[in-house]
């Protein structure tokens, strides 16, 4: 490949970051450490710490980090370990429903868990039909400040991540590790101790990562539980004022500085060293069949972590087609008027024309990005492609919520990106902001179809007359055009399905997507709550259709998009 | 039709130097080879030729034609890769079109000289199958005529018959060497596999950590090898160590533990001094086994071990404590058997006189 195309790419690439990732980050930092007379101030930052409010946020921010990342491995560990090992009845159908969570906007699943594990939901009115709770004094199963149903939905909505992750670390252990120290006398949960948690040690780290960076800095979920008292909800109401009050910027950048500093920790303790596998697998692992009985409580085990996490999404479908349902274990009556009413409230029809636009837009970008990064990254020999390859894998180590309050105060009165301010159109901003943050995976994805994709094939057509830039469409396209597809399907997904950007950045009712046209409906009395679940069924739905069509056509290298 | 040259051509990766100083000149229609032990530069070489790699220093002609910085889409030559790099998207014809659409032909003769080239290898029955569906064979076939159907200026071949098994290998090279006289086109053969050059090639350079240690026909090659590493690599032979006792120009005289040894030197340009340390290379076939010594080239020992294979029988022979590989065409073992005690004697024209 030719070295002027290569720097070309690479410095198209590092200019792209620097405006569209360091810049507002940078402008935030910058909002929080300098006063309003224009000089160094820590008042800020020291004011976070001191106010009571902002530190029960903090506290609660990474309580729902820490546990829900705890709660993710332990769901997600043994699942993958017990698809890494055994072979059970309807392994390849739970396989894969194990990781439709992973699609279904937590967010919207919170209006179904409400539902059911609420005061007056249906699993208190379920208790009391059979007699085993005394109707006048119902269990508030989310208990108080709601911190428990944050964390519960977080896991059940991230547990897939790090399931795919340990799933592909433990594909990489050479069975001849695991025998040798059984040979040695060490086995069963001793082994997976000493032996087999040590070797995926990286792919756990890279996936909790990514589980708690999320989960860390969650809008959605906590916004529709009323949950206030947590940094990411004081950030969002703090940004109806950003051009008066410093202290939404002193937290965004104690929010960054603690992801930050926790993934340098975990990097320190856990992810240190890769243990380089010898050599391919000398002796054929893969599962191996089980006795009936092992094998049943396997498939009871993925169906019950499947269910329960689709459960808030069972929820959100009910509503969405009841009439009512309030102290009662189903609705009291069905209706598809939702849907109708859905349809044709004047929010709805324009935000899913908005998100298609905003999604594609964003896909578009991602895919022209992704491609010529994967090319000079896998295909070149430029000195610094290493720093190109790291450079897009950054949006994922840092939090949406931090970039999409960035890029608010970089567009504010007077800065140099005025000009795109999402309260004249948020078009450009929202694509921006979508195509950075999904921007690994494109680039992932491509990566990975390059490297499969024998350099020689290009170099034939080179060879009878092709130019380097032809043959790579003609000839090395089409043939990764599977993975091109299945990466640009999960960009897109995760486009419609932004919560953090979209909420912050759409502030005009006609350029809402999706995303903030249900919060916005779930926010008005009535019928709010069955209109917002019904238009939450129709992204589901749609969103199933497009991730179950990347499944397919990746199998089983979706894994591989998912790594840091 | 056209000779190439290659002068004084350097290529390193990083700090590796993968070729140090390489000179050739390759005849216009000649099917030469490139061979040498893995890691020798042969495949860099080639590289070079095809526009792949730019070398650091030193120029490659296409005749009068500088094409040292010429990218690969513009030499216009055509090569057969390793793994033939067959487009698994296309059709066989489609694969063999490609060049000649990327040349712009009008299509009505892309169509016939498409046709034309899967004839010339056998294979215009195959033109709407898949690559998938191709048999080893079938692909390689598919791959020279998507090389050949372009006219290229010469034919760059990378160890095209590596992934073929031993009979299809035979079947392939005859047919290669077929296409490449038939079309008088100039070939470099990039191969490890000495059979195959000997077997087809009209000359062979002989590759060593980034130099040319030969060039030569086969004959010569086999016969008269350069030096040590030559000898072992090409064929297989026996090594004795000795001192020089004298030398007159082309023929020398060397002092063995065995007695008195008279040979050829493999190196004309070696004028080595009475009482040098010399290596004498001689073959397995170029002994004979006699009951009595002769006066000179002889040794005695006796037979260790034997293995008939009919045509030749090969033989473990002893002297003193020197392993000696001999092989005997026609042979008849009456008189062979283990422990047999005689002599092998070889003529002094298959004998070569080596620097160690």
């Amino acid at each position: 490949m030719s070295r002027p195309f290569a720097k070309l790419v690479f410095l198209l690439t590092a200019a792209f970051f620097a405006l569209f990732f360091l810049w507002p980050i940078a402008e935030t930092i910058r909002g929080a450490f300098i006063g309003s007379d224009g000089r160094f101030t820590l008042d800020y930052i020291g004011e976070v710490f001191r106010n009571p409010i902002y530190l029960e946020g903090l506290w609660n921010s990474l309580q729902m980090g820490v546990w829900s990342t705890l709660l993710t491995a332990l769901i997600a560990i043994p699942l993958a370990w017990i698809s890494d090992r055994f072979l059970f009845p309807g392994k390849t159908l739970l396989g894969a429903l194990v990781l439709v969570p992973m699609i279904l906007p937590p967010f919207v699943g919170a209006i179904g868990i409400k539902q059911i594990l609420g005061q007056e939901g249906a699993l208190n009115a379920l208790l009391a039909s059979i007699g085993l709770l005394d109707p006048s004094a119902p269990i508030d199963w989310l208990g108080e400040g709601r911190l428990w149903g944050v964390i519960a939905l977080n896991a059940l909505h991230l547990y897939p991540i790090l399931y795919l992750n340990v799933l592909a670390a433990l594909a990489n252990v050479d069975p001849a590790m695991e025998e040798a120290a059984e040979n040695l006398g060490c086995t069963g949960l001793r082994k997976f101790r000493r032996v087999t948690f040590p070797l995926i040690m990286p792919g756990v780290f890279a996936g909790g990562t990514i589980v708690f960076i999320w989960s860390f800095t969650e809008l959605g979920v906590p916004l529709m539980f009323d949950f206030t008292r947590v940094t990411s909800v004081q950030i969002f109401y703090g940004i109806k004022d950003i051009g008066g009050n410093p202290f939404p910027f002193a937290l965004v950048v104690v929010l960054l500085a603690s992801t930050v500093l926790m993934y340098a920790a975990g990097k320190f303790f856990f992810g240190r060293d890769s243990h380089a596998m010898m050599a391919k697998a000398t002796s054929q692992g893969g599962p191996r069949p089980t006795s009936p009985a092992t094998g049943l409580l396997c498939t009871a085990l993925f169906s019950l972590v499947t269910f329960l996490a689709v459960l808030p999404h069972i929820g959100v479908v009910l509503v969405a087609f009841s009439t009512d349902w309030y102290q009662s274990i189903l609705p009291s009556g069905w209706t598809l008027s939702h849907f109708e009413a859905a349809l044709g409230h004047n929010l709805t029809l324009p935000s899913i024309q908005n998100s298609l636009k905003y999604a594609a837009l964003a896909t578009l970008v991602d895919l022209v990005l992704g491609i010529a990064i994967a090319y000079v990254v896998v295909r070149s020999n430029l000195p610094g492609r290493q720093v190109l390859d790291a450079m897009s894998m950054m949006p994922l180590a840092v939090p949406g919520l931090v970039l999409a309050f960035g890029y608010l105060a970089m567009t504010q009165e007077g800065k140099f990106f005025h000009f795109l301010n999402p309260t004249t159109d948020p078009l450009a901003i929202l694509v921006i902001a979508y195509s950075v943050r999904r921007l690994p995976y494109v680039v992932r994805s491509a990566a990975a179809g390059f490297q499969q994709t024998s350099v020689a094939l290009e170099e034939a057509a080179q060879n009878l007359g092709c130019p380097p830039l032809k043959a790579l469409r003609k000839i090395t396209i089409p043939l990764i055009a599977a993975n091109l597809l299945a990466g640009g399907l999960l960009a897109f997904s995760f486009a419609m399905l932004e919560v953090s950007d979209s909420l912050i950045l759409a502030q005009k009712q006609q350029d809402f997507p999706i995303t903030k046209a249900i919060y916005e409906l779930y926010q008005l009395l009535g019928e709010g709550r069955f209109v917002a679940s019904a238009l939450g069924v129709w992204a589901m739905a749609f969103l199933g259709v497009t991730i179950i069509g990347a499944s397919i056509i990746l199998g089983k290298k979706l894994g591989a998009i998912f790594r840091v | 039709m056209i000779p190439i040259t290659i002068e004084n051509l350097v290529k390193k990766f990083g700090d590796v130097a993968a070729l140090r100083g390489v000179s050739l000149r390759i005849e216009k229609g000649e099917l030469f080879f490139l061979l040498g032990p893995s890691g020798c530069g042969k495949t860099t070489l080639l590289r070079n030729i095809a526009g792949f790699y730019i070398p650091d220093s030193g120029r490659i002609l296409f005749g009068d034609d500088d094409v040292t910085r010429v990218p690969p889409h513009r030499r216009n030559t055509g090569m057969m890769f390793q793994s033939y790099a067959l487009w698994p998207h296309m059709t066989v014809a489609k694969n063999v079109a490609f060049g000649l659409e990327e040349r712009r032909v009008p299509s009505a003769e892309i169509k016939s000289r498409v046709h034309e080239a899967l004839a010339s290898v056998q294979m215009e029955s195959y033109a709407d199958r898949k690559i998938a569906q191709l048999s080893g064979g079938q692909q390689q076939r598919v791959a020279l005529a998507r090389a050949l159907v372009i006219r290229p200026r010469c034919l760059l071949l990378d160890e095209p018959l590596s992934n073929l098994d031993a009979k299809l290998r035979l079947e392939m090279r005859t047919e290669i060497r077929r296409v490449c006289k038939e079309s008088g086109l100039t070939a470099i053969y990039v191969t490890h596999d000495q059979k195959e050059a000997l077997s087809i090639s009209d000359r062979m350079a002989i590759l060593e950590s980034g130099t040319i240690a030969q060039v030569g026909t086969p004959e010569q090659v086999y016969r008269r090898p350069r030096t040590r590493v030559v000898a072992d690599f090409i064929g297989e032979t026996n090594f004795l160590e000795g001192k020089i006792l004298s030398s007159d120009g082309a023929t020398g005289a060397v002092e063995t533990p065995f007695g008195r040894f008279e040979g050829h030197f493999g190196d004309p340009d070696w004028k080595p001094a009475a009482g040098s340390p010399a290596v004498l290379s001689i073959r397995p076939e170029s002994w004979a086994l006699r009951e009595e010594p002769a006066a000179r080239n002889s040794i005695p020992g006796e037979i260790r071990d034997s293995i008939y294979l009919g045509e030749v029988a090969q033989y473990q022979f002893a002297a003193a404590s020197t392993p000696l590989k001999i092989f005997e065409l026609n042979p008849h073992l009456a008189g062979r058997e283990n422990g047999h005690k005689c002599h092998a004697v070889a003529d002094p024209g298959d004998v070569v006189i080596l620097q160690p």
